[in-house]
């Protein structure tokens, strides 16, 4: 990382609402390349719609979201998707009458580029796209220790792996910004510092920013570069971890005080 | 004058018919609401109850009974064949799908009126039975406004009198007693609802037996219209287009869709029909449900559906 | 112990995604082949039992071809991309009316009588028209409100091919007759031919159709089925992967609706493709399985045999029983069938056989 962090993605006081219901209102913060963010912030909070927002599936009605330089109007979803901006679920969203593999190499869709009269016949450029993208897919198949499940349908896997095939399918687009909502949400302890380590294993090797919601406070505090705390659709705190943490109004919405 | 009349008629006419539209409509819309089933077996219903009551009614009036008592032994009799089938459905065709998507209810129940339109015949025969309940003659209105007045079939309004009053009665049933609240939270979620106590097997035997009824009214209409026959099945297509007009979870919406489906398909068969071929009755009804969709997803009635992930 | 692929390793990626890894199906599948290329004729052309009479082959495997090319063009859209159809009669019928059209010529535009196959193809081709036309509501029609419009689809052209002229060349009794079955100046004109001409649309296509749902574009279809809005999130544009599947599915039922009027039915009306038809296609796919190209023809050959099997097996064993009956039974016996397998195995005849090999393939063992 340079000295000079750029930023990779900015919001400027985005106000989204469902009919009478504000979900967020006025947020402002900003995303910086390389580095890991967390949004935190009680239930509710509008953490999700916040990721919403950002990869285009809702619009916000006030406010500007700008991206590598970019500001955007309605945009579709796949079109964040094309300029490189992946997500995870908070609940698992794998297609699962599909294998693993075939989960991840949908990743690869938007850069495979051979036509469809081509793929009736398997031959040329679909069967080099098909045998080039595999092996990206494989890489990343032994990046997150998952070739045991390779061809097992994902709809059969336990709920840890499933999150692991959906970081997977997510790594695949080899995104410029990766959404992680709540990456380690019903995992267990061992589950969980699987998943710390590929996530900071992801931003060191691949370089990827990562923006993540997650309330598992250790995990968020250790892995984060920078903290942002939501409350009730409000941004209350920014900052870094240590910052955040004894910020006395995020303990008081939030982190409570320790017994 | 004398066109504005001829209008009417064919209003009044496409009106009263697409009253029937709506009794069909209603039974999917009763299932649909009370427990998310898009039931194809609505219309095999229909010919299940008909062939069931004309058959009972044929076979007591030839040893001699009065009309009368015959019909009512025969509705009776049909009832009872309404809850056999519904016990039926809900045990080995619904029950085991619980929780399952929607689609899959949708197939299944395509299975089922295969089944019932299989045994129904088997059980009753396949001819046509012709069934007199109510007159059939026409009466004669506005005879002094209009040159020679209008024709209204005295059956059709038999049929809108008896609709308009089963409406009324579902509509209490739903909104005011404790089994229709249970329906609609079955309607919601299954699971749901079954964590909170709600006997899912049960309510949905009743929400059929209701739909069967509600068959059974709208078989003994179009019986005596038509003769009971396999024909009256495609009713039951018919029914489909109403629902996605008057969307899937109202019942003013059925009633509205089917009087809309009625009403514009015979002044669509009257004025449009002879430019472009007639017997466009046929397909009338879904290139308008098709054009309703188009504009608004959900139907007229139907709640907007906001998508999350 | 026949059945294993123990020892057979794969060196490239390549190798492992070929269409039948395991050495002993590819091994089958060239016998199947073999059977229905080679074999079947030969003893079609002498005649050798049960091949006695042309019974079997313009009845069952005419019918069972042709059948499965249309199950699989509607699994692809069914049970591939999870648009429910029921309206892939009226595709047949596009497909076939079209075709007629061409082959027949069109001389409002001077066009002449084209070589069949190439009236065939643009019949399929047409029929991928009016389908991309019919899946535009698809983007905002979902599910059970999506089954409603493609009924609209089929009754429209119920009506269409019935009352407009033009489609039947003005033929008086409103049926019309297949051209000259010429396939490269090769007339095609005994059963035994039809049968090879259908074989080998069906194995060409069925080819094509499984390199397409293992490709990308399968895998994008599947991603729309399975979670769309997760799909449109990873890149996957609705639009093109929705409207493939409709163009690609109708394409190949309109493929199969030419060869049904040409080869099998000859001379034909509106009514051999009305709703029966499409909800006879729907079965297929449910049974034989959502989601399967085997199970397409799987599905086709249930649906066609059991109701033979009900008319000879009572037949045998002395058991009067009325053509009536049949019917009634046959009714009964699918739509039992379709909520049995709905129930107990969602993904259908090709799952069975899924979980068969398996099995094989540990056999003696039970892990």
């Amino acid at each position: 990382m340079s000295d000079t962090p750029q930023t990779l993605l900015s919001v400027e006081n985005v106000t989204l609402k469902f009919g009478g219901v504000t979900a967020i209102s006025g947020v402002s913060f900003d995303i910086r390349k390389g580095e890991i963010r967390a949004i935190i912030g009680p239930n509710g909070a509008g953490k999700t719609s916040m990721l919403n927002c950002i990869n285009g599936f809702y619009h916000p009605q006030e406010g500007r979201i700008t991206y590598k330089g970019e500001t955007r109007e309605r945009m579709r979803p796949h079109v964040a998707a094309s300029q490189g901006i992946a997500r995870t679920f908070q609940n698992v969203a794998l297609f699962r009458g599909m294998t693993t593999l075939d989960n991840i190499m949908t990743g690869r869709t938007l850069k495979m580029k051979a036509n469809i009269f081509w793929q009736m016949l398997r031959i040329g450029p679909a069967l080099k796209d098909e045998i080039q993208h595999r092996e990206y897919c494989e890489e990343i198949i032994d990046f997150l220790e998952i070739e045991h499940i390779r061809k097992v349908p994902v709809g059969r896997l336990p709920y840890g792996l499933q999150k692991r095939v959906e970081l997977a399918r997510a790594l695949a687009m080899q995104p410029d910004l990766l959404l992680l909502d709540e990456p380690m949400a019903g995992m267990n302890l061992e589950e969980k510092q699987d998943m710390c380590r590929f996530i900071l294993d992801v931003n060191k090797t691949y370089g990827t920013t990562i923006a993540l919601i997650e309330h598992d406070m250790g995990v968020v505090m250790d892995l984060s570069d920078r903290v942002v705390v939501l409350e009730y659709g409000r941004k209350i705190a920014d900052g870094t971890p240590d910052e955040v943490k004894s910020d006395q109004k995020v303990i008081d919405a939030y982190l409570g005080v320790p017994h | 004058m004398q066109e504005l009349g001829s209008f009417l008629e064919v209003l009044i006419s496409g009106l009263l018919a697409g009253v029937l539209y709506s009794l069909v409509a209603l039974g999917f819309v009763l299932i649909f609401k009370a427990s998310g089933v898009f039931n194809f077996a609505q219309g095999a219903m229909v010919l299940l109850a008909g062939l069931a009551l004309v058959r009972c009614l044929d076979f007591l009036v030839a040893r001699g009974m009065p009309f009368w008592a015959a019909v009512a032994l025969g509705m009776i009799f049909a009832a009872a064949v309404m809850a056999i089938c519904a016990f039926m459905v809900e045990r080995y065709v619904l029950g085991p799908l619980v929780n399952q998507n929607a689609l899959t209810m949708f197939m299944a129940t395509i299975g089922a009126t295969f089944v019932i339109e299989g045994v129904a015949q088997m059980i009753f025969g396949s001819d046509v039975y012709p069934l007199r309940l109510f007159p059939t003659d026409a009466w004669i209105a506005g005879e002094g406004v209009f040159p020679g007045g209008i024709l209204i079939n005295k059956l059709d309004v038999w049929g809108g009198v008896i609709a308009g009053l089963l409406v009324v009665a579902l509509a209490l049933f739903f909104q005011h007693t404790k089994t229709g609240r249970a329906l609609r939270a079955v309607a919601d979620d299954h699971a749901a609802a079954q964590s909170v106590g709600i006997p899912i097997a049960w309510i949905w035997f009743v929400v059929w037996l209701v739909a069967g009824l509600v068959a059974l009214v709208a078989a003994a209409i179009w019986g005596t219209k038509l003769g009971v026959q396999f024909s009256i099945t495609f009713l039951a297509l018919k029914a489909l287009p109403v629902l996605i007009i008057g969307g899937f979870t109202s019942v003013p919406g059925a009633i509205v869709g089917g009087l809309i489906v009625g009403a514009g398909e015979k002044l669509a068969e009257v004025y449009l029909g002879p430019f472009i071929g007639g017997g466009i009755e046929y397909w009338f009804a879904y290139v308008l449900a098709l054009a309703v969709l188009m504009v608004r997803p959900q139907g007229l009635y139907g709640e907007k559906i906001i998508e999350r992930i | 112990m026949l059945y294993r692929e123990t020892g057979q390793y794969k060196t490239s990626y390549a190798a492992d995604s070929v269409i039948f890894p395991i050495r002993q199906d590819r091994i089958g599948v060239m016998i199947v082949l073999a059977i229905a290329f080679v074999f079947m004729p030969l003893m079609m052309a002498f005649k050798i039992p049960p091949f006695r009479n042309d019974y079997i082959l313009l009845a069952i495997l005419l019918p069972f071809l042709i059948l499965s090319l249309a199950a699989i063009g509607a699994n692809i859209l069914i049970g591939y991309c999870g648009q429910i159809s029921l309206g892939s009669g009226a595709f047949m019928a596009i497909g076939a009316y079209m075709a007629y059209k061409f082959g027949t010529g069109i001389s409002e535009i001077g066009l002449p009588p084209l070589p069949i196959v190439v009236s065939i193809l643009l019949g399929g081709f047409s029929a991928a028209f009016v389908g991309i036309l019919f899946g535009l509501p698809s983007l905002r029609i979902k599910g059970l409100y999506l089954a409603v419009a493609t009924l609209a689809a089929q009754f429209f052209f119920d009506w269409v091919f019935l009352r407009v002229k033009w489609f039947t060349n003005y033929a008086p009794s409103g049926s019309v007759s297949a051209p000259e079955l010429k396939f490269f100046g090769y007339l095609v004109s005994t059963p035994i031919e039809k049968y090879l001409v259908a074989l080998i649309f069906v194995t060409i296509f069925a080819l094509i159709a499984k390199n397409l749902v293992r490709g990308n574009i399968g895998r994008q279809w599947m991603a729309i089925r399975d979670m769309d809005i997760a799909a449109e999130l990873m890149g996957i544009r609705p639009l093109v992967a929705k409207l493939t599947a409709f163009a690609v599915s109708s394409f190949i039922i309109g493929v199969a609706g030419a060869l049904w009027a040409f080869l099998r039915l000859g001379t034909w009306e509106p009514l051999a493709f009305d709703i029966n038809r499409s909800l006879e296609l729907l079965f297929m796919v449910i049974i034989g399985g959502l989601g399967s190209i085997l199970g397409s023809f799987l599905g086709a050959a249930f649906i066609l045999i059991l109701p033979i099997l009900l008319i000879v097996v009572p037949a045998e064993i002395g058991l009067p029983i009325t053509t009536e009956t049949v019917s009634h039974l046959q009714f009964i016996i699918f739509g039992a069938m379709i909520c049995f397998l709905l129930i107990k195995e969602p993904l259908g005849f090709a799952r069975l056989w899924q979980i068969g090999k398996e099995k094989l393939r540990m056999w003696p063992f039970p892990y």
